[in-house]
Formats: structure tokens, C-alpha cells, sequence
């Protein structure tokens, strides 16, 4: 059946029932991967799939529900489910349903382009991405993980407000993870390549790229336990952002789970640090021109210069602070509630070259990998101790390997303790935001080891 | 679930193309989940979950397809279209299907689907008073509750035609005590294989007073010290070392690919001689357990590490063509959306002789982890990682001061050579394992286990 159709129905039929206003939200998803191993395709998936959800404001209360059947025989149940779902809510705050905002960006976030590649040119991408590997160093003792994937999605918002919000996007990426011998010493590395552009796509550089990163890490040692100076190289430093990126969230922040509360216009960092989000990032991920609620997206800036300046919001966090929502609604998938997330989120790159960085260092540690985020930090307490990987760095030169380290430190005083930013701004692995950091130096970290 | 003579095309489609062996798996799930937080339901969805997972295999190529679409011509198209990875002469098939009967081991007493909003409301209250009336530090309780209903079908050209049912009922306890700009989290879960009738095994409000008394005790703890210390690890959730260090390094997973350090290393002292560690997919209403798994196999009890020695992996189907081994019943997914691989299920080690008090009493210095997080290994290396949310000293062969913040480190396969005793009191905790198949629910365990040297990493620094 027609959406449109069946946006009507959905609406009349829960008018009678007794919503006051509603709102429909549907996913279709296309998905294909690939995984070659030793030049065999190792897997290959394709899926279509899509959900739709119902939220509709029932006695005062926000009632949510979903279903994956999309048809007309699904509708009295879902609008039933959101209803008994409304009725147990005790939430006092009040609901809303976006009438719409009067200006939306446009985004480029679809290829008509990546779709048109064949299904053969991605495998014979991943073969020689796999085989550039192996002819790369003959210390390549496996190729675990070469793996490539597409989606395509489409969504949408429609309420009984009058708003009609409709999106498609789509992307590839492809990852790569090498194990790498030397007598008994076995070391491994990844890299991941995300874009629009499947002819920017560089299966030599990306081999040459997570085989030297490998190697270098063969002979790796823990070292002596003690304090260090630390730079924090990129992708570390914004894989530990992304972990306490929630306490930048006015829901965290007004459930008492955030050390931010009570901090705006106060200095929460070093007055290097700037902290961005936009959405309408040119080859940002997690770009969008509206978010769940509806809301137009912008750029908003959250701390400038070590001072912090607004909270990421929705319609209901941003009522509750009486301000205006910075278009930050957020649902996981048709499956989720609304709550809030950053998007494309990043620290503001700084003026100094990755390698002046190092120079600049005397005496201390350059990590490069850390491991166990989603355990090992407390975003209540900002504590951390986390498991590292890096090098050593003597009188501004990278010298040895170090593994089987932890790195302990607060996230609340490492923001203040931010020394200097280099220029060098990289993204981690996306998840529901799209996260970066340049390299950050800071005062110093506690290391164990041996 | 979906009609025989349906599922017959789309094997016979999937096929078509020369495959030797195809699979059809359905899935309708019934999902409820609640939040609780400040003594306010803020949170209640529901919803239903249906789709189709289709998997050829041609030799060791696999392809798998799904969708949530229900139409016959639109799965028949989905098979057809997964079948023009494969490139082969197709052969003749004639399919039998033989329905396969299981015996139920894990019987639902109360199906949650059959009991009000208002009564699981009820027991969240209960767990929310527990810790909210624990002390006044206790700043916000946050309770969770989760319950599912899963029915599955699996269809293969080999003629199996077998479904099962899962239901899983789970609490969640957080609590966060704050003084000035300090605070520290709390929490307990409890789960298992059953309904509503989880709430006969356990006291919610004890529990609640359970999470407030970790996130108290580590409100007033020193910062861990970093460096290597002998670790006791107490039972229960504390077999997620176990599961981080070992446990993934011997899926199949990782073993058909060699990218395991435990390849080839059956017949071999892997661990030290105290150390037996078995998965269990059988147990009698456990987080973990099933009839059969996702690729309609009889879950059970497999031996992994016997007095040491390494006797068997966790395998999956297709990973099994690889090593040339049979499936041990250990293909799990999480949901039509994955194809499924070799994964835990109710993995622990296996109690030994000494008494808790024994292992305490023989430390001089050491760190007690009393409850443990979440932790990741990297197979390649073993290198592992896990949280430790409840810490203290060991001075003298006694338990004395909390300490926070301690993360322990290390290598998997040298961990286990390091474990020198063994406690008799086994115990299992619930948990939600990542992988390539999806989040599923797996249960570890351990009775108490002493490690004569972990580093751990805290923010005190070097002593």
C-alpha cells in the first residue's frame, strides 16, 4: 500500500481512537557487504528492510510503537500498542509534535553514481585490496577481515501538524584489518575507508596504510609505570570523545549524569579547545538536514575556547532549559524513542603540524590505538583507565612500540589539560554520530605497565 | 510461521543457481521494553519484529539475504537474487522435509506477553525503592526492564524443519551516588531463559539495594593503583575474563581463519592444570540456552579446556566446512539480520577445591575485583581489556580498602597459565556479547579465581 495512503489511515483511525496529534516515521534500508578471504568471496549479503513508527500524544503522554508489516493490517495494532504504551508513561513534561521549521538546508548526502558500480567491480576492489596487502611485506601473515560494504537508506517524518520531511542517503565503506609476524610476535592493525566516491577509492594506499601501521608495531613492549606527557594521536583522541560525547546531551545533563550541569559560560577546557557539531558537514556521515523531531539542522558550536556555550538538544530537553532545540532529536531506528546525540561532532583542528607535535616533545608517550571504550570509561565519573597502544617519544622522536599499557586518566580534567591541537582532524568509526579529533597533546596521563 | 510449501520455493530459488546446500530461517519476535528512571516510567515501546534469512553456501562461499518483506513474490525474488552470487551447474534436488520435534528443556511458566504493564511497573518500583532507599548519596536510579518472545523456524535443503521458542525476561538496575562533583554508578542485572516468573528467583528490592551499595562503597574509594598485582576475581560475572581472554579465541570464528592464537593447539596444555572451562547451551532455563540454535541444531554441553588441556572449539556450520569438523551446536544470531556464526552460549569455568576465604587468606597483596564490566579481546593477539566496577585492596590475607577505577589488562592465552586456584563457588551472571552476528545474550561464569599477575591500570598511578 501507498505511504500516503496509509499515513491517512494511520491518522483517521487514531483521531477516533483519541490521539490528539500524531506522527509517522518510516526507514527502508538497502544493504549489500562482501567479505573476500585468500581471493574467495568469503561472504556476500544482501538485505531490504524497513520499518515504520507511530508516536502520537494520547491523554498528555507520548505512546510509541513499531512494526516491521508494513500494511494496512498493522494498523490497529500499532496505534492499540502506542496507546497502551502512552497510558503507563509518568512523565510530566509536556509532548511535542513539530508543526516544522521555515527554512531547511539542502545536503548532498546521496551518489546516483556509487549505485551504478557493479557488484564485480566491489569484489575485484576487495581482491586487490587483499592481495596489495600480502605483496605489500612479506611479514603480512593474514588478511582477517577485507570487507566491503553499501547502504543505501531512505526515511521520513509526516505528522498531523502538517510537517512532510523526506531524506535519502547513501554511502560505501570498506575495512581492512592485517595480521602481521615476525618469529612468535604477532601484531594486528585496521583501517577503515568511508565515501561517496568509488573511484577515490585507493586499494594501494589503504594497503601500504594498515601494513606499515602493523609493522611498526612488531617488538612492542609495555614500559615502567608512571605519569607521562601524552599525545593523543587522532583517531585515539576521538574514539575517547566519542565515549563522552553524551555529557554534552541536555538529557544527561538534566537527569544529573553530567558534570557539565551548571557549567554554561563557564570554562570547561583548555582555551584551545573548540568543540563543533554540524550536520551539514560537506561528506559528514552522520549529515542530515533535519532531525528526528523534524527540526532544520545547524552548525552549532558548543565549546569556544575552552568556554561552553549551549547543550545538544531536542524539542523536549530545550523546553525544559527554555531555550530553542539546536536540532538534535535522535532515534536509533524505527525501534527507538527519541533522545539526543551529536552529529557530525568534532574538536576544531589547531594550527601545528602532526610532526611539530612530536618535536615538541620532550620525553613522553604517543598513543595511537585504545581499546575497551565501551567499558572502561565512566561517563558519570569521567574516569578512565583504558588499555593503549603507542609509541615512545624521546627528544621529539617516535622511538620504540609500546603494548600492555593502560592509560588512566579524568575526561572532565583532560579537556583542561589540553596543551596544544594539531591540524590534522580524523573521524573515528561512525556510529549513530560521526565523531573526530585532531591530535591533542596533554600535560600528562597515568600509564601502567610493568 | 511461514507456509512449508513457501519456504520449499525459496530453497529450491536459492539453489537455482548451483548452491549445494540453503537455509531459510524466519523469525517473529514480540519485544516490550520499560525504563524507570527517578521513580518515573519515562520510557515503554513495543513492538513486533518479523523477517526472513535466507543462506546458500556453494563450497566455502556463503551468501546471505534477508528481509522484512512477507510477500511470496518478494522473497522469492530475494532468494533469486542471492542466488546469482553463486555461479555453478545446478544440480537436482529434491527436498524432504523431516519436522523434527524438540523436546522443550527451558518451560515458560508465566509468558510475559500475558501479564500487565502495570505489574512489570510494579517490580521496577520495587527495584528503584531498593536503591533509592539505600542512603541519600544515591542521586538517580534508572531501572530497566526487558522481555522478549522469539519464535523461529529453520528449514534446510538437507530437510531439516525444525522451530523453537525463546522467551527472555531481564532486569537492570543502575544507581549513581553523588557527593559535590563527585559521582560513581552502580549496577546489577538479572536474566534468564524464563518469564515473569524471574521475579520468583529474585528480590527486586534487593537488588536495587545491590547496585546502591557499588555505586556508595565506590563513591568513597581511593583511586586504584596502577601496576602488576596478583588478582583475585570473584565468581559470577567475573567469568567475563574468561569469555574476553579465551572464550572468543575459540569460536570458529577465528579458529577456521587461523587468525586465533588457539589454532591447531587441541591436545595442548593451553591453561594451567586446575583449569577446565566448558560452553553450555543446555542448561535448564539459563540467559544463554536454547533447544536448538539458529541454524537448528541441539545445543550442548561442549568441554572446551579440560584440566588444562585444550579440547574442543565452538563451531558453527559453515566455519565447520572450513575446519572440517561438525557444527557443535553453536551457530547464534541475533536476528534475522545476521547470518549466523559460531558463538557462546553459558560458557564458565568450572568450580575447583579452594574455599573463598582460602584464596583471600593466601593473598599478601593483591587486588579483589568483586564485580567486573565489560571488556574486548582483539583474537589476533588475545590481547584483552575489562572493567573492574567494584575494586578493594587485599593487605595481609584480608579484604580492606574500595578502591575505583581499575581496569585490568593482558593476553589470554598466558592469563590461563597464571590461574593457581580455583574456587568452589561457581556461579553464572547474564550479559549481552557482541560480535559478527549481532548482540546475544550469553551467560559467563566462574567460581573464584586467583591470577598470580595482572597489570592493572588506575589512576593513582605507580605505588
Amino acid at each position: 500500500m501507498e505511504l500516503e495512503n496509509l499515513r491517512k489511515l494511520i491518522f483517521a483511525k487514531g483521531k477516533e481512537l483519541g490521539f490528539d496529534d500524531m506522527e509517522i516515521s518510516y526507514v527502508n534500508r538497502r544493504n549489500f557487504s562482501c567479505k573476500v578471504f585468500k581471493q574467495e568471496i568469503d561472504s556476500y549479503n544482501i538485505a531490504i528492510d524497513g520499518g515504520l513508527a507511530l508516536r502520537g500524544i494520547y491523554d498528555g503522554k507520548m505512546g510509541y510503537a513499531y512494526t516491521e508489516k508494513i500494511d494496512e493490517t498493522s494498523i490497529e495494532t500499532l496505534l492499540k500498542q502506542a496507546i497502551g504504551n502512552a497510558k503507563v508513561i509518568e512523565d510530566d513534561e509536556e509532548e511535542i509534535i513539530f508543526e516544522g521549521s521555515p527554512l531547511y538546508e539542502k545536503i548532498d548526502s546521496y551518489s546516483e553514481e556509487l549505485e551504478k558500480v557493479s557488484i564485480d567491480e566491489k569484489i575485484n576492489f576487495l581482491k586487490t585490496v587483499e592481495q596489495a596487502c600480502y605483496d605489500y611485506d612479506k611479514r603480512v601473515d593474514n588478511v582477517n577481515y577485507c570487507m566491503y560494504q553499501e547502504t543505501t537508506v531512505e526515511g521520513g517524518i509526516f505528522n498531523t501538524k502538517g510537517l512532510i520531511k523526506q531524506e535519502k542517503s547513501n554511502s560505501a565503506l570498506y575495512y581492512v584489518m592485517v595480521a602481521v609476524k615476525e618469529s612468535e610476535d604477532v601484531k594486528s592493525n585496521m583501517e577503515l575507508v568511508i565515501g561517496r566516491d568509488f573511484k577515490k577509492f585507493d586499494a594501494k594506499e589503504t594497503a601500504k596504510k594498515v601494513v606499515d601501521e602493523a609493522l611498526v608495531k612488531l617488538g612492542a613492549k609495555s614500559i615502567k609505570s608512571k605519569e607521562y606527557p601524552i599525545l593523543l594521536r587522532n583517531t585515539a583522541a576521538a574514539g575517547l570523545l566519542e565515549a563522552y560525547s553524551t555529557i554534552f546531551s541536555a538529557t544527561d545533563v538534566q537527569k544529573g549524569k553530567s558534570q557539565l550541569k551548571d557549567k554554561l559560560g563557564e570554562v570547561i577546557a583548555s582555551n584551545k579547545v573548540t568543540i563543533i557539531d554540524d550536520p551539514l558537514m560537506k561528506d559528514g556521515v552522520a549529515s542530515r538536514s533535519f532531525d528526528s523531531e523534524g527540526v532544520a539542522s545547524k552548525k552549532h558550536v558548543l565549546v569556544e575556547e575552552g568556554c561552553l556555550k549551549t547543550y545538544l538538544h531536542n524539542l523536549k530537553t530545550a523546553q525544559k532549559d527554555g531555550v530553542a532545540t539546536t536540532g538534535h532529536a535522535y532515534k536509533s531506528s524505527y525501534k527507538g524513542t527519541i533522545t539526543v546525540a551529536p552529529s557530525n561532532f568534532y574538536i576544531a583542528p589547531g594550527d601545528d603540524s602532526y610532526q611539530k607535535l612530536v618535536e615538541g616533545l620532550k620525553d613522553g608517550i604517543m598513543i595511537t590505538g585504545l581499546n575497551g571504550l565501551h567499558s572502561g570509561v565512566n561517563t558519570i565519573s569521567g574516569d578512565f583507565s583504558l588499555e593503549a597502544e603507542g609509541f615512545l617519544v624521546k627528544e621529539g622522536k617516535v622511538k620504540a612500540p609500546i603494548n600492555q599499557i593502560t592509560l588512566a586518566g579524568n575526561f572532565y580534567d583532560l579537556l583542561k589539560d589540553i596543551e596544544e591541537i594539531g591540524n590534522d582532524l580524523k573521524f573515528t568509526l561512525p556510529g549513530a554520530s560521526y565523531i573526530g579529533s585532531p591530535t591533542l597533546k596533554i600535560k600528562k596521563l597515568s600509564v601502567a605497565g610493568e | 510461521m511461514l507456509d512449508r510449501k513457501l519456504i520449499e520455493e525459496i530453497i529450491l530459488a536459492a539453489l537455482s543457481t548451483g548452491g549445494d546446500f540453503a537455509e531459510v530461517f524466519v523469525e517473529d519476535k514480540s519485544n516490550t521494553q520499560l525504563m524507570l528512571q527517578g521513580g518515573k516510567v519515562e520510557k515503554s515501546i513495543s513492538g513486533r519484529d518479523f523477517g526472513v534469512g535466507i543462506r546458500i553456501f556453494d563450497g566455502l562461499n556463503s551468501v546471505y539475504a534477508y528481509t522484512n518483506q512477507h510477500t511470496k513474490e518478494q522473497l522469492i525474488k530475494m532468494a533469486i537474487e542471492a542466488s546469482k552470487a553463486i555461479n555453478q551447474t545446478p544440480r537436482d534436488h529434491t527436498l524432504n522435509f523431516m519436522t523434527e520435534k524438540i523436546i522443550n528443556q527451558h518451560k515458560i511458566k508465566k509468558n510475559p506477553n500475558n501479564i500487565s504493564s502495570r505489574q512489570k511497573i510494579d517490580v521496577m518500583r520495587q527495584a528503584h525503592e531498593g536503591a533509592k532507599g539505600y542512603n541519600n548519596e544515591i542521586s538517580q536510579v534508572t531501572v530497566s526492564y526487558i522481555d522478549e518472545d522469539q519464535k523461529i523456524l529453520v528449514a534446510n535443503s538437507k530437510g531439516k524443519f525444525v522451530e523453537d521458542q525463546r522467551v527472555r525476561t531481564r532486569l537492570a538496575i543502575n544507581a549513581i551516588a553523588s557527593k559535590g562533583t563527585q559521582m560513581q554508578s552502580g549496577g546489577f542485572i538479572y536474566g534468564a531463559h524464563k518469564g515473569f516468573e524471574i521475579f520468583k528467583d529474585i528480590e527486586p528490592i534487593e537488588y536495587g539495594k545491590e547496585a546502591a551499595r557499588i555505586a556508595v562503597t565506590m563513591l568513597h574509594a581511593e583511586d586504584c593503583p596502577s601496576g602488576k598485582f596478583p588478582v583475585v576475581i570473584e565468581n559470577n560475572f567475573g567469568g567475563v575474563i574468561f569469555h574476553e581472554a579465551c572464550g572468543h579465541g575459540l569460536e570458529a570464528t577465528s579458529v577456521a581463519k587461523k587468525s586465533s592464537v588457539f589454532t591447531d593447539k587441541i591436545g595442548e596444555q593451553v591453561a594451567s592444570k586446575i583449569v577446565t572451562a566448558i560452553d553450555d547451551g543446555t542448561i535448564a532455563n539459563h540467559w544463554g540456552s536454547s533447544n536448538i540454535d539458529d541454524e537448528g541444531e541441539a545445543t550442548r554441553k561442549n568441554v572446551l579446556i579440560e584440566n588444562g588441556v585444550l579440547k574442543g572449539y565452538m563451531i558453527d556450520k559453515l566455519n565447520g566446512r572450513r575446519m572440517g569438523m561438525e557444527s557443535t551446536g553453536s551457530g547464534r544470531r541475533q536476528s534475522y539480520k545476521f547470518a549466523p556464526t559460531s558463538r557462546m552460549t553459558n560458557t564458565y569455568i568450572a568450580a575447583g577445591d579452594s574455599t573463598p576465604e582460602e584464596i583471600i587468606s593466601n593473598t599478601e597483596k593483591g587486588i579483589y575485583a568483586k564485580n567486573l564490566g565489560g571488556g574486548s579481546v582483539n583474537p589476533v593477539t588475545g590481547d584483552f581489556n575489562f572493567a573492574v566496577r567494584e575494586a578493594y585492596l587485599i593487605e595481609n590475607g584480608k579484604i580492606t580498602k574500595p578502591l575505583r577505577g581499575a581496569t585490568l589488562i593482558g593476553n589470554g592465552p598466558k592469563i590461563l597459565h597464571k590461574i593457581d586456584m580455583v574456587g568452589s563457588n561457581l556461579d553464572h551472571g547474564q550479559g549481552m556479547c557482541g560480535s559478527s552476528s549481532g548482540s546475544i545474550p550469553t551467560n559467563v561464569g566462574q567460581p573464584m579465581i586467583r591470577v598470580t599477575e595482572i597489570t592493572v591500570g588506575g589512576r593513582k598511578g605507580a605505588e
